[in-house]
């Protein structure tokens, strides 16, 4: 069971990464380095919370409505507080852009969409031939 | 003792980030939750596919928690950020900036758990139709954020705006509305979207053979549903960028605070019917396929009469604008 969950996390988390360093490398190399750091710095904790999701899923099962309620509530906040340290160093330190940062912290969700829709697309033409 | 501006704007900003990340956690929880329900009840039916089941469920989480992300976005830039502002309405602009995506978060978090719970039933019932159900719950998920990002836009625009020229009153109400506006409006389409999506991963794990119908009735349905939430934006814009002249009378900028609330609560009826409407339409569809047309027809009917009464909290809100 945590077996699937880990290549799951295995593949977009590796997939963000990649994505995060050559954007961020190409921004660095066009003279944007706060640009460049701030999305690498994003996606890295965007990553640690993709993780954090699948481990405290076995919390979640077995339990009854509220007590799952309750237990994602407190999954949410305690996610959302690592969350906040990007956002805090961007907005204190001058070397992350803000913006950049943000854009990094849904890098995993758009790896995962792009991936659906890239193979959903790609199977829909070779359908077609 | 007597405050000063800049000590005001601190309030504000403080108050403004509590709002956006305590109302913001809401919905991304109950949705979050309601979808690990889902599965429990998937994998009670078909142990066999707890593999697939957990990945639905992890990716269908991920995208959950998008909203309150957002939400987590602005409370720490009110909370971090050093606003040094020439006048009192950069208080209101704060506080409104926090009330827009803390209240424009809770439908999209509950909105997006939805399809994620149905897409963990329907793998339970389908396992062969797995990867043509994660793609149409992401699909889903993602529209359902759509409001949500309307709000994000209304904080952004309220935080990073200049308001030194703008009169105190009414401009602080004028503000104060766009975020109940923007907010209050993104609860019933984020909400009602995620109904669509729902019906639609339901209907496709049913009769896999309807899935392009289904999907194609979804988009539709969803689309519409998110008009309450544009009406919603578009009454906050208008707030937000509409020139007023100054008073000292408090009316003027009553009315205005009331034509936010009312176009946004106004607005959340309205989101969730065209869900149920849409939802009923996409349901069936995926049961008869051959009937599609004159159940879209029947579909858009209910919806755009849903719509009527997001309509009238607009004509009032406008009303309130332009008239009183």
């Amino acid at each position: 069971m945590m077996e699937s969950v880990r290549e799951t996390q295995k593949k977009y988390c590796s997939r963000a990464m990649t994505a995060a360093i050559l954007i961020g490398f190409g921004l660095i190399l066009a003279g944007q380095t706060p640009m460049g750091k701030g999305v690498i710095l994003g996606t890295l904790f965007s990553v640690i919370n993709f993780i954090l999701i699948g481990e405290t899923l076995p919390l979640k099962l077995g339990k009854s409505k509220e007590k799952t309620f309750f237990l994602s509530l407190g999954s949410v906040m305690v996610r959302n507080l690592l969350m906040a340290v990007p956002l805090i160093l961007a907005l204190k330190f001058d070397q992350f852009n803000l913006f950049a940062t943000i854009g990094g912290l849904f890098l995993v969700q758009l790896m995962i969409l792009a991936d659906h829709l890239l193979s959903r697309i790609s199977q829909t033409q070779k359908s077609q031939i | 003792m007597p405050y000063d501006l800049q000590t005001w704007i601190k309030v504000a900003a403080f108050a403004g980030g509590g709002l956006a990340m305590g109302f913001g956690a809401i919905g991304a929880a109950i949705g979050e939750g309601y979808t690990a329900a889902q599965a429990n009840s998937a994998l009670a039916r078909n142990p066999g596919s707890v593999g697939t089941i957990f990945k639905s469920m992890l990716v269908g989480q991920a995208i959950a928690e998008s909203a309150s992300i957002f939400a987590l976005v602005i409370a720490m830039i009110l909370l971090f950020s050093n606003f040094t502002a020439t006048s009192y309405v950069t208080v209101a602009g704060l506080l409104g900036a926090g009330l827009s995506i803390g209240f424009g978060a809770i439908g999209s978090g509950v909105g997006s758990g939805f399809p994620a719970g149905a897409a963990c039933i329907g793998m339970g019932r389908q396992p062969a139709m797995s990867g043509r159900l994660t793609t149409n719950m992401l699909i889903g998920s993602a529209v359902c954020q759509t409001p949500s990002i309307f709000a994000l836009v209304t904080s952004f625009i309220l935080i990073f705006s200049d308001f030194s020229k703008v009169p105190v009153n009414p401009a602080w109400a004028a503000l104060l509305g766009a975020g109940f506006a923007s907010g209050l409006g993104a609860i019933g389409s984020g909400i009602g979207g995620g109904v669509v999506a729902e019906a639609s991963c339901e209907g496709i794990a049913r009769h896999p053979a309807s899935v392009r119908q289904v999907t194609n009735i979804m988009l539709l349905g969803q689309a519409i549903t998110q008009t309450p939430a544009i009406l919603g934006l578009l009454v906050s814009f208008i707030l937000i960028f509409k020139k007023f002249t100054a008073t000292d009378a408090i009316a003027p900028g009553m009315a205005l605070l009331s034509a936010g609330l009312c176009m946004g609560i106004g607005a959340i009826g309205p989101g969730l019917g065209e869900g149920i409407a849409s939802s009923g339409g996409v349901r069936w569809i995926a049961r008869n396929p051959a009937f599609t047309g004159t159940l879209t027809r029947t579909m858009l009917v209910g919806m755009a009469v849903a719509e009527s009464t997001a309509i009238y909290s607009m004509v009032i809100a406008l009303v309130l604008v332009f008239v009183v």
